[in-house]
């Protein structure tokens, strides 16, 4: 008996068994390359190599959880790790930053004591801003420059903007004005400071976290999560995949990013349907990531601030920025407006303030001119608005307050606006603009809808589908959550297979048509 | 209410739900509202071969022995059951009259424009008359040429090869888009052809073992085969994307029916035509001559593999595209040779293009010589599947890649030396190589091209415009060469009619001297006449 056993090759049958699930030889090599920074296929949330990167990382978090420091730096780990998958070499930026704030934020609350800090607060900002600038400008400025005065005036090549950088600069930038407001106290140690700047479910693409709301849970000696909690997760995250895997990337492959380029014909409908495409599909790309992001870190017991709030429900635009990128618009208004007096220098003032955040908000996403119209666009209508509640008696700030007969054309009026927006930030450049509007304005035929949608069917069953869910009240998601939650393991577990199955699919299918396998748009910014 | 902490149920469903997708990779492929789901893979990362690592071993020796076994079979067959012997062909001839495409092209309209290098062909075969010169005869007479095109994604989509494809068919004739698939899973859709295929089951050379074992034997060097029951059906349809594809004249359909089985083929979704075809191993062709602009297959009855359709004009010229993403060549070992001999019969090749080496290049990287050894027998392969045809190796073209420190791209380093590699593969194997790196140089090489929108923000593969201009390059190359055999015919023509003029000048010469010579040589006869007449005759 014993001598049977020593016969078998204990090497050939592991490769057997790994063979039948389909693992050829050198499968350890494949293991290794896929574990090191690859620039074409980093690291997202949705990826097959984050569920496996997750659950291996599960079983030390769950040995680690209940102590707040172990935690802390094994959850670090894993998260720098996340970055240098995501980054590669601009893990080291990460780290200065992390580094450079958390000393400054320690010499502010010391010279804070002594009515001073001013300075340490600006250098801070300043070397935010620069870093910002270097990655965000560089690119514009070496283009006009050699458009100016011929190609190759300036040799250099493009700068690419390292995943996340402003996501992480902009919370360091919180960190130190917080603590020179003396909202929070400095964190002690470093580990702690970057945890808070780059734990990893909302390292690419947010959303940003208060350090005030955050740091608590770092200390938090225990993190528990509820029957409830892990119902929410798996709720955003099967949610999040199929809005960013499925609504945003299918209408964006089969008919958004044809129509823009010109692929569907010259007509004022098709025109028309591209913009009401894009505006669906960034926000389901945008907020579809988010959710996960959210999702992911509920998982582990950490609560991130909820990103969107069913935006296009807006009845005003100063509703719609309380409503869309949640995080962003309240870190604008916290550190920005109210940094440039907010509303309490005179109402000139505040509208000008208004104007001048969305303006260098538009800046934030890429200097040219499509963005500045774009914040321009904001910052304008936002203190349109403000005039508007000031002068008109009864006028409501939220389409809540609204009778139902003003709130409906109130929500298609500010839907208009912002779709409008949508053309101007997804448009290359003003150029693009005025054909899209001029086609509009002039080619318009309602003939064309027919032949269009027929031509691209899925297409618009998607944004059917993606509008119509959209438009459902927020009840119905709650009981969505809730059904889920009830549903149990087993439910869940089907929740989350159909859902990520869904997603492949949907993925090789878009290949096929030359999309997929994309990055989130956002991940641009 | 104090609800029980759920960490570990959060890691259990993370769990389950990985073991859940690993699962559902065992789900078939299906078809459900029209849209075929394919098996997802979540493993697929550490599956996919990272860039050809499908091992594909060159056996040349079985090979030949499956060659000798094809010819034994036929000569047996055609020996002892001619009678019973199933056909290999099925015609339908829907067409009054042939309405010939092929054109002989003129001295003057192949004159090179001198507005760019002509980069030239390097032909390292030894015959007195070498394959590829046969191929430009063949053009400059005006004959039938066909041309494979085997490459990696670089051709996919018929990159490149639509461009040559026309560039040919307006020099020397032709219509049509020629090859085109059956129904390849997730491949990039050609511009050129518009293809909907539904019911098949379609595997690929690169991942042979996903083929059913009775089924790997059947691949053709277009890579990928589709089995389809019935109730399978494919349409294609030709574009006019370019001027000379619009509608076609002939079609081939090649497959493969191992049991009896009944086919539907209609023209133009109208006119349908029925074949039965009689249960065998060989490759069969469905030959339909008929002016036609769509032209689709309906399995009936049975079950068949087929390859695809050839859409093409009354003879001309004929570029198959036959692309297979991610392969370096190496698949062609994975090839049936019998098929591939089988194909090249029907079909005849004068040319066969080898397209490869984009993928294996590492930054840096000097020493190609394992891969020159491998190409040495991909193309010794190629030649036994393919008797008498050319054989061209296209170089690698040029990449460059993002510098990790500053950002910036820069060439890749290693585009000169497995170019060299593979000049001396072609050396060795005596066929014709053409360097498309130095063919994009004369265009400002690779940030040129990213330059102009001819090529991917990756600084490596061309999209239709950067592969239009290699294509000009090569067509240009070729054209040369035609031009060159005209000038040569000519100035051979005129010197044969100089010297039917000096012979003829010779040969009067030859006469008026020997009426000189004759008259010089009476002259003293009639002079010793006279003086030996008497004084007074005179």
């Amino acid at each position: 008996m014993l001598s049977k056993l020593r016969d078998i090759n204990f090497g050939e049958l592991a490769d057997k068994m790994l063979n039948l699930i389909g693992l050829e030889d050198g499968w350890w090599e494949r293991v290794v390359g896929l574990l090191t920074y690859n620039p074409s296929s980093p690291m997202t949330l949705d990826s097959g190599f984050f569920l496996f990167a997750f659950l291996l990382f599960g079983i030390g978090y769950m040995v680690v959880k209940p102590v707040a420091r172990l935690r802390t730096l094994y959850v670090v780990l894993f998260s720098l790790y996340f970055y240098y998958k995501l980054s590669g070499i601009y893990l080291l930026l990460l780290l200065f930053v992390a580094i450079s704030d958390f000393l400054i934020g320690r010499r502010v609350a010391h010279s804070r004591e002594n009515g001073g800090g001013k300075g340490w607060v600006a250098l801070s900002v300043t070397i935010n801003v620069a870093i910002l600038a270097y990655f965000k400008a560089t690119n514009f400025f070496v283009d006009t420059i050699n458009n100016l005065y011929g190609n190759g005036t300036l040799d250099w090549e493009s700068v690419v903007v390292p995943a996340g950088v402003s996501f992480f600069v902009f919370q360091s930038i919180a960190y130190v004005v917080d603590i020179y407001r003396g909202t929070i106290k400095p964190l002690k140690r470093l580990s702690d400071y970057i945890f808070l700047l780059s734990f990893f479910p909302k390292m690419f693409l947010g959303p940003l976290v208060k350090a005030k709301e955050f740091i608590p849970q770092i200390e938090a000696p225990r993190l528990p999560i509820s029957r409830d909690d892990l119902g929410r997760a798996v709720t955003l995250i099967a949610g999040g995949l199929i809005k960013y895997g499925i609504l945003a990337k299918a209408l964006g492959t089969l008919f958004v990013a044809p129509a823009f380029a010109g692929e569907l014909g010259d007509g004022g409908m098709v025109a028309l349907m591209a913009i009401y495409g894009f505006t669906l599909q960034i926000y389901c790309d945008f907020s579809g990531y988010s959710d996960m992001a959210v999702g992911v870190a509920l998982l582990m017991g950490f609560r991130l601030p909820d990103n969107f709030d069913a935006p296009y429900h807006s009845a005003t635009i100063t509703e719609f920025w309380r409503r869309w990128h949640i995080s962003l618009s309240t870190w604008l208004k916290d550190y920005l407006y109210i940094s440039l007096g907010g509303n309490r220098r005179g109402s000139v003032r505040t509208y000008l303030n208004l104007i001048l955040t969305m303006f260098l908000g538009g800046l934030w996403h890429g200097v040219g001119l499509t963005f500045i119209a774009w914040g321009l666009l904001h910052g304008i209508a936002l203190a349109l608005h403000k005039l508007w509640l000031k002068i008109i008696p009864n006028a409501k700030a939220v389409g809540r307050d609204m009778k139902w007969w003003w709130r409906i054309p109130a929500v298609a009026f500010t839907f208009h606006i912002v779709a409008f927006g949508w053309l101007l930030f997804t448009s290359k450049d003003m150029a693009e603009v005025e054909g899209v509007l001029t086609a509009i304005a002039y080619r318009f035929s309602f003939a064309e809808f027919v032949p269009m949608v027929e031509r691209s069917a899925v297409a618009f069953a998607i944004m059917a589908v993606g509008y119509a869910m959209h438009l459902l009240p927020r009840k119905v998601d709650n009981a969505v959550m809730r059904g889920i939650t009830r549903s149990g393991f087993i439910g869940q577990w089907l929740v989350m297979v159909v859902a990520i199955w869904a997603v492949m699919q949907c993925d090789m299918l878009l290949m096929a048509n030359g999309g997929g396998g994309a990055l989130p748009m956002y991940a641009a910014f | 209410m104090k609800q029980r902490n759920s960490t570990l149920r959060a890691w259990f469903l993370t769990l389950f739900v990985t073991m859940g997708i690993i699962g559902a990779g065992f789900i078939p492929a299906a078809e459900i509202f029209g849209i075929t789901l394919q098996p997802v893979d979540i493993l697929s990362e550490i599956k996919e071969p990272s860039e050809g690592a499908v091992e594909f071993e060159a056996d040349i020796e079985r090979l030949e022995m499956e060659l000798a076994a094809l010819s034994e079979v036929g000569d047996s067959i055609a020996i002892d059951t001619l009678p019973e012997l199933p056909p290999v062909r099925f015609e339908w001839l829907a067409k009054e009259s042939a309405n010939y495409e092929r054109r002989v092209p003129t001295i003057d309209e192949l004159k090179p424009d001198t507005t760019h290098r002509v980069i030239a062909i390097e032909d390292f075969d030894t015959l007195a008359t070498t394959r590829f010169d046969r191929l430009i005869e063949k053009l400059a007479s005006g004959d039938d040429v066909r041309i494979a095109f085997m490459g990696d994604s670089f051709v996919e989509g018929d990159i490149l090869t639509s461009d040559l494809r026309s560039e040919l068919q307006q020099s020397f004739g032709g219509r049509g888009v020629d090859f085109v698939p059956c129904d390849i899973p997730f491949a990039t859709a050609r511009r050129s052809v518009k293809r909907s295929a539904s019911g098949w089951s379609s595997y690929s050379v690169m991942k042979p073992k996903s083929a059913p074992e009775s089924l790997r034997d059947l691949f053709f060097i277009s890579g990928y085969i589709s089995e389809g029951k019935a109730g399978a059906k494919v349409r294609w349809q030709s574009t006019d994307i370019f001027p000379t594809i619009d509608s076609c004249s002939r079609a081939r359909i090649l497959l493969v029916s191992r049991d009896t089985s009944r086919v539907v083929v209609t023209l133009n979704d109208t006119l349908s035509h029925e074949v039965e075809i009689a249960g065998d191993e060989r490759l069969r062709e469905i030959y339909i001559e008929a002016p036609y602009k769509s032209l689709s297959m309906r399995v009936a009855e049975g079950s068949v593999v087929c390859y695809g359709a050839s859409l093409e004009g009354d003879g001309g010229v004929v570029v198959d595209n036959f692309s297979v993403r991610s392969n370096n060549g190496h698949a062609i070992f994975g090839t049936g040779a019998q098929i591939n001999r089988q194909a090249h019969d029907m079909l005849s090749y004068d040319l066969v293009v080898l397209q490869y080496g984009l993928n294996i290049m590492m930054p840096g990287q000097r020493n190609f010589s394992k891969y020159r050894d491998q190409l040495r027998d991909m193309i010794a392969y190629t030649e036994r599947c393919f008797p008498n045809a050319a054989i061209l190796v296209l170089g690698v073209s040029d990449r460059w890649i993002k510098d990790e420190e500053t950002g910036r791209f820069k060439p890749i380093g290693s585009v000169d030396a497995l170019t060299r590699h593979q000049r001396a593969a072609a050396d060795s194997c005596r066929v014709a190589f053409w360097n498309t790196s130095e063919a994009m140089a004369e265009y400002g090489g690779m940030p040129a091209f990213v330059r102009n929108g001819w090529a991917a923000g990756d600084y490596t593969h061309l999209n239709y415009a950067g592969g239009r201009r290699i294509a000009e390059a090569l067509a240009r190359t070729i054209r040369k060469s035609v031009y060159d055999c005209l000038v040569e015919r000519e100035e051979e023509r005129q010197r044969e009619e100089q010297r039917r003029m000096e012979e003829e000048l010779i040969r009067q010469m030859r006469i008026d001297l020997n009426i000189a010579n004759q008259r010089e040589a009476v002259t003293p006869i009639i002079n010793s006449i006279k003086d030996s007449l008497p004084a007074d005759v005179e």
